[in-house]
C-alpha cells in the first residue's frame, strides 16, 4: 500500500464511530486518543457552556460534533470554531446555549487574538481632524472583535457561570440585542448593545467611513457613543482620506499603525 | 543543509502555563524553556508577552507538535510560515518536532501518528524535512515518538530510519528516552540497541517524561507522572553513548508545582553526573 493510501485509511480508522471497531489494540489506543483529546479540548473552550448544559449533555454534543466536523486547523485552539453553529441545531429548544457558546469562544479567541495597539481620545484629539474630516474617518476594531444577535441577558448568565459564580435556574430574554466581544489591553470583554449603536459598530467593522456609519444617528447620542467606544478601547487605529492623513501629527500616526 | 547547531549543555523544563508565575517571579535554576510552538504561533496578548518576558529571562526552545513532516502530502506552508515569524520574535536555541505525521487532507488528528519505515516513507519524509529546513533557514531536531502499531509493510527499524534521515538531511536529533522505552516495550526490541544505532554527533537534546500502564501490557506515553525508574537507567545510558546535552522533563497532565518538577531536573543531573 502506498503511504498515502496508508495515511489516508489510518486516519479514517481513528476517526470513525463505534460502529467500525478498531483494528488492533494499538489502533484502539490511537482511536481513544484522538476523541480524548478533541473532547477535552472542547470541554476547555467552552467551559461555561458545559457548566450550563450539563456534562452529560455537552460529552453528547460534543461527540457528535467530533463526527461531523473533524478538525482541520494546525493548532487544536481552532477545533471549536463551528461548535456554537453545532449547538444551535443540538440544542434548538434552548437558543442561550449556541449563544452562550459564541461568547465563550470569542472570548477566549479575543484573548489570545494577534495584537493591536488601542486608539484613546487623546490620540484621536491629537490629530487635529478639521470638521468635514469627521465625515471621512474609518476605524479598524481593537483585537478579537465580533458581534452577533441575542434575546438573552448573557452577561447575568456569564457571571453566574463562573467558578464563583451564583447558579441561576433559568435565563431571561430581553428585547433583541447585540453581544459585542473584544480585548482591551490584556482582558477580554463584552457588552450587551442595543441595535441601534450596533448598526453603526457593525458598519464601522465593515469599514464605512464613519460618516456614512452613522448617517441615521442623533449627533449627542453618536457623541456619547463614540466617547464610550474610545473608553472602552475599541478601536485600534483610524485613518482619513489621503489629503487629511497629512495633517496627522507624526507621533499619532506612528503609534496607530 | 550545511548549517550547524552548536551543543548546549545544560537542564530545563517545559514552560506551562501553571508556571509561568513562576518562571517571572525570580530566576529558576534552569538552563533553558521549551515552549510548544504551537501554543504561541499567530497569537498576542497576554499569552505572548509572558512568553517575551521569559524569553528575556532563559534561553527558549521552541518545541513542535503540528509540522507533520511525514504526511505524504507535505507540510503546510502556511503553518511554516507562522512557526517562522514566531521563531524571528523569540531567537530559540533551534527548533524541533517529530517523527510523525498528524494529518493528510485537510484533517488534523492532533496527534503524533506512527509511520511505516519504508524506502517510500523516508524519502517523503526526507523531502520535506528538508523544505522545511529550507523554509526556516536552519536545521531542525526531530524527535522520536512513543508507537502502539507498527506496519507489516516496514522494512527498517526505527534507529535506521532515525540515522538515514539525520545523514540525508543534515538535521539532529532530540532523543526522547522515555518514548525509546515506551516503544520497546510495545513493540518488544532492545532500547539500548536502539541507542547504540542513534549517531552521537547528531544528538543535541534529550527528553525525559512519565509514561503508564496501558492495556495488555502495552505502555502509554502520558507525560502525567515522574520519571520512570527504568527510563533513568535508560537515560544513564544515553548520556555515556552522546556526552552531557541539553536535557529536559516533560509533564503535560497532572503538573505539579515547580518545586516537584525542579527536584526532579536536579535527579537527571545526578544521573548526568554518574561514572560510565
Amino acid at each position: 500500500m502506498s503511504l498515502i493510501d496508508t495515511q489516508r485509511s489510518f486516519l479514517a480508522e481513528i476517526a470513525a464511530d463505534d460502529d467500525a471497531p478498531p483494528s488492533s489494540l494499538g489502533m484502539a489506543i490511537y482511536r481513544n486518543a484522538y476523541r480524548a483529546r478533541l473532547s477535552d479540548a472542547l470541554a476547555i473552550s467552552f467551559e461555561r457552556t458545559r457548566r450550563w448544559v450539563g456534562e452529560d449533555l455537552f460529552d453528547t454534543a460534543a461527540a457528535h460534533y467530533i463526527l461531523a466536523h473533524p478538525p482541520s486547523n494546525w493548532t487544536l485552539d481552532a477545533f471549536g470554531d463551528r461548535f456554537s453553529e453545532a449547538l444551535e441545531t443540538l440544542f434548538a429548544e434552548d437558543p442561550e446555549v449556541a449563544e452562550l457558546a459564541w461568547l465563550e469562544w470569542h472570548m477566549q479567541q479575543a484573548f489570545a487574538a494577534p495584537d493591536r495597539s488601542e486608539l484613546t481620545a487623546a490620540q484621536l484629539g491629537a490629530a487635529g481632524l478639521a470638521d468635514p474630516d469627521w465625515a471621512e474617518i474609518r476605524f479598524t476594531m481593537a483585537a478579537g472583535f465580533a458581534a452577533r444577535p441575542t434575546r438573552h441577558d448573557l452577561a447575568r448568565l456569564w457571571h453566574s457561570l463562573s467558578d464563583v459564580g451564583t447558579p441561576v435556574e433559568g435565563v431571561d430574554t430581553t428585547e433583541p440585542q447585540v453581544l459585542i466581544v473584544w480585548r482591551q489591553q490584556f482582558r477580554p470583554r463584552f457588552r450587551l448593545i442595543d441595535q441601534e449603536e450596533a448598526a453603526v459598530l457593525d458598519n464601522l467593522s465593515n469599514g464605512l467611513p464613519f460618516g456614512q456609519a452613522a448617517s441615521e444617528c442623533d449627533p449627542d447620542q453618536l457623541g456619547r457613543w463614540l466617547a464610550a467606544w474610545l473608553t472602552d478601547g475599541l478601536f485600534s487605529a483610524f485613518s482619513v482620506d489621503a489629503a487629511t492623513d497629512l495633517a496627522v501629527p507624526d507621533a499619532a500616526s506612528r503609534s496607530l499603525t | 543543509m550545511n548549517q550547524t547547531i552548536d551543543p548546549f549543555t545544560g537542564f530545563g523544563l517545559g514552560l506551562r502555563k501553571e508556571h509561568h508565575a513562576d518562571f517571572l517571579a525570580e530566576q529558576q535554576p534552569v538552563d533553558f524553556v521549551e515552549i510548544i510552538s504551537e501554543n504561541f504561533m499567530a497569537c498576542g496578548g497576554r499569552p505572548l508577552a509572558t512568553l517575551r518576558a521569559v524569553r528575556e529571562r532563559y534561553p527558549v526552545i521552541m518545541h513542535g507538535v503540528s509540522m507533520s513532516l511525514g504526511s505524504a502530502r507535505g507540510p503546510d506552508r502556511a503553518y511554516l510560515a507562522e512557526l517562522k515569524a514566531l521563531a524571528r520574535q523569540i531567537d530559540p536555541l533551534w527548533l524541533s518536532d517529530h517523527l510523525c505525521w498528524t494529518g493528510i487532507d485537510a484533517h488534523n488528528s492532533h496527534d503524533l501518528l506512527p509511520l511505516p519505515y519504508t524506502e517510500e516513507a523516508l524519502d517523503r519524509f526526507c523531502a520535506n524535512l528538508t523544505f522545511a529546513q529550507d523554509v526556516l533557514e536552519r536545521p531542525l531536531l526531530i524527535e522520536n515518538p512513543s508507537s502502539y502499531v507498527s506496519f507489516a509493510e516496514s522494512t527498517m527499524t526505527e534507529w535506521e530510519f532515525l540515522a538515514a534521515m539525520a545523514e540525508r538531511t543534515g538535521c539532529y536529533l532530540l532523543l526522547d528516552v522515555n518514548n525509546v522505552y515506551v516503544t520497546s516495550v510495545n513493540h518488544r526490541f532492545d532500547p539500548a540497541a536502539f541507542l547504540q544505532a542513534i549517531p552521537p554527533d547528531r544528538v543535541r537534546q534529550i527528553h525525559l517524561a512519565g509514561h503508564s500502564a496501558g492495556p495488555e501490557s502495552m505502555l502509554i506515553d502520558t507525560h502525567d507522572a515522574a520519571v520512570r525508574a527504568e527510563v533513568w537507567e535508560l537515560y544513564a545510558q544515553a548520556v555515556r553513548l552522546f556526552g552531557p546535552c541539553a536535557t529536559m522533563i516533560e509533564r503535560d497532565d497532572a503538573i505539579p508545582p515547580l518545586a516537584e518538577l525542579l527536584a526532579e531536573l536536579d535527579q537527571a543531573r545526578s544521573a548526568a553526573r554518574l561514572p560510565a
